[in-house]
């Protein structure tokens, strides 16, 4: 009798994090279980008990380096509640300038850093060469755009926070500082180039989809659920408003949902294989209720973004599919016209009268023992959750990240992949990078989701029916 | 210390490290000390690593000073070498090498500041924002460094890649 096999990829590269994969093969050599494992642990939700609700921000901050901000402003929001104030006007249109900065970069960084050389030098390419640098060797202004995006949300997020990593101006009740004249105009000077960078890159990643049929039809391209957050007329929104779901066909499961209530609807499942937990739609169970979050989803569940060029750009999306737009791989487009929307967004904002108030934090004592924040982070939708004692020291932290929201689809869509270009006991290059591409276009950030220290790096592992490893890849 | 604004060159000095990690903060704490004592100096950044967003500014630069801690010699000594470019390979995009920054200028914005690494030994890499005693000393040492360094680049504009400066 023929024996069942496992491949292994181990470490995943080019995401953020560690992680690996194990391929599962049955008698005959066909995939029959694929998971998708993240190998690190944090464990911040326990090392926080007992500080000062107040160092919250600039501890959560410490999560990530690449979305620090969405943890800044998610915490800051949570103690926002905990003190029951409304913060000034000023503060939170800082707050969304802020969080908007952040999401061009990080976008930025996933498109152009991490999934151009799939995208650009084919998902068969020499893995040595399947890099930034092997892109900028060969698309040199698409790697100069990636690179002057990226700089263009570090700069902003650096003007307003003071540092481009761990900035802790977000605090609760507000922002530490007002934005000045000088940086305003500072910012406002670096829109045109940005906008003209988004522009021409939608139309780039447009032109190339046609070469990526076969992964569009098998990278994550199965029915789901989506959630986001829109504003109140169903519009694109980062900072706040309330969560809508939406299902395959794209229609509307739930909407209006209030995000201090996820418990009511969000249940969490712990995989003895992953120290990252798997997110649910409670309604549907487990694993039934598997949803996705991040750009795919906020654009599947958004009437509009609400500024003219995203919005051509939304609608010609919607139109990739009747149905909700499905396939992972169309992450990658629904990143690009965040960006643009992101770009837009600033310069409104920036030219709102209000927007050099100096009245920029509203201070109180704790008033309310328990408080949710949540924002739109890069990846998904980020919830932050306290309780704190009478002496304002924390007692309880629960944290939903946005990658254990996509856990589930995200082993679905390494299952997918695998069972399309995965053949018999060994791996060639373009299999092993398939796998792992679909895993970028989630842009998964596992230093967040397990709340790393230390190098990223991929293993994929084939292992028998017995767990016995025949194969294994290392990068 | 001099600090007359009469440098012509465009001056960039990227120190870099994590200053929650003892030593390793030390770039930081020389790059402030240059920020008050040679303010006419121009632009100085500062980050936990290299990062290829680094190139464009290098590119505006005529001299890039790189500041940087290093696990290896004495702790508090201080060494200058010249920076050359390095053509890329491949190589993690999250953070690079003061070569490579200059290897990406190089290759995306065709331009070719002159380099230089400024390396102070230190002793602790733990957790903490303090600097062992010995490595305290570095600080002025490096700045009065970097001062050496552009006032010997002003006489002779390539003295110090012909001879590096040690201290």
């Amino acid at each position: 009798m023929a024996e069942r096999k496992t491949i292994i990829i181990d470490p995943v590269t080019r995401i953020e994090g560690h992680s690996k994969i194990t391929l599962h093969l049955d008698e005959q050599g066909r995939v029959e279980d694929a998971r998708f494992h993240v190998t690190q642990f944090r464990g911040f939700e326990k090392f926080c008990e007992g500080r000062p609700f107040s160092e919250m921000p600039s501890l959560m901050a410490r999560i990530c380096g690449i979305c620090p901000v969405s943890h800044l402003i998610a915490s800051a929001k949570a103690c926002d509640a905990l003190l029951a104030v409304k913060i000034p006007p000023t503060s939170d249109k800082l707050r969304r300038i802020f969080g908007l900065a952040q999401v061009v970069q990080s976008h930025a960084l996933s498109l152009f850093h991490l999934s151009s050389p799939d995208l650009l030098l084919g998902m068969d390419a020499d893995p040595a060469k399947s890099n930034l640098f092997g892109v900028l060797e060969k698309y040199p202004q698409l790697a100069r755009d990636g690179i002057n995006l990226r700089k263009f949300g570090q700069q902003i997020i650096e003007r307003l926070g003071g540092k481009r990593i761990h900035p802790a101006w977000v605090v609760p009740g507000g922002v530490s500082n007002p934005l000045s004249q000088e940086d305003r105009d500072a910012i406002l000077q670096t829109i045109p180039e940005a906008l003209a960078i988004a522009v021409r890159s939608i139309v780039w990643l447009k032109g190339t989809m046609e070469r990526f049929r076969e992964e569009i039809a098998s990278f994550g391209n199965f029915p789901s659920l989506f959630m986001g957050t829109v504003k109140e007329d169903g519009g694109l929104t980062f900072y706040d408003g309330k969560l809508r779901i939406v299902d395959a066909s794209g229609h509307v499961v739930a909407n209006r949902l209030d995000p201090a209530r996820y418990f009511d609807f969000l249940g969490e499942k712990v995989e003895p294989w992953s120290y990252l937990k798997s997110a649910y739609y409670k309604p549907k169970g487990f694993p039934d209720g598997i949803y996705r979050v991040g750009p795919l989803a906020r654009l599947n569940v958004s009437d509009r973004c609400g500024t003219p060029r995203a919005d051509q750009e939304l609608a010609e999306f919607h139109e990739l599919q009747r149905t909700a737009v499905l396939s992972s791989f169309h992450y990658h487009q629904a990143r690009l016209i965040e960006i643009l929307y992101c770009v837009e967004r600033l310069e409104e904002l920036l030219n709102d009268p209000e927007i050099l108030s100096k009245h920029v934090r509203a201070i109180a004592r704790p008033n309310a023992l328990e408080g949710v924040g949540a924002a739109e982070a890069p990846r998904g939708t980020l919830f932050h959750h306290y309780k704190i004692d009478e002496q304002g020291l924390i007692r309880w932290c629960n944290l939903i990240i946005a990658t254990g929201q996509n856990n589930l689809a995200m082993n679905r869509s390494v299952l997918q992949v695998a069972q399309r270009y995965v053949r018999g006991e060994k791996l060639t290059h373009g299999m092993l990078n398939r796998v792992e591409a679909v895993i970028r276009a989630y842009d998964p950030c596992l230093s967040c989701s397990t709340h790393a220290v230390g190098q990223m790096a991929l293993k994929v592992q084939l292992l028998s029916r017995d767990g016995d490893v025949l194969d294994e890849v290392k990068r | 210390m001099n600090s007359e604004n009469k440098f012509a060159d465009r001056i960039l000095v990227i120190a870099y490290g994590n200053p929650l990690r003892s030593d390793d903060g030390v770039a930081w704490q020389a790059a402030e000390e240059i920020r008050r004592k040679l303010a006419f100096l121009g632009e100085v950044i500062c980050t936990h690593q290299l990062t290829p967003e680094l190139a464009e500014d290098s590119s505006r630069a005529d001299t890039v000073i790189f500041l940087d801690a290093t696990g290896n010699g004495d702790p508090g000594k201080v060494v200058c070498e010249p920076v050359s470019v390095e053509r890329l390979q491949a190589c993690f995009s999250h953070h690079l090498t003061p070569a490579q920054v200059l290897g990406l200028c190089k290759q995306l914005y065709q331009a070719s500041p002159r380099g230089f690494l400024i390396s102070i030994s230190g002793e602790c890499f733990d957790h903490g924002d303090e600097l062992s005693p010995r490595v305290v000393s570095a600080v002025p040492q490096s700045v009065a460094l970097v001062n050496d360094l552009l006032r010997r680049l002003k006489s002779s504009s390539n003295c110090c890649e012909s001879q590096p400066a040690i201290v």
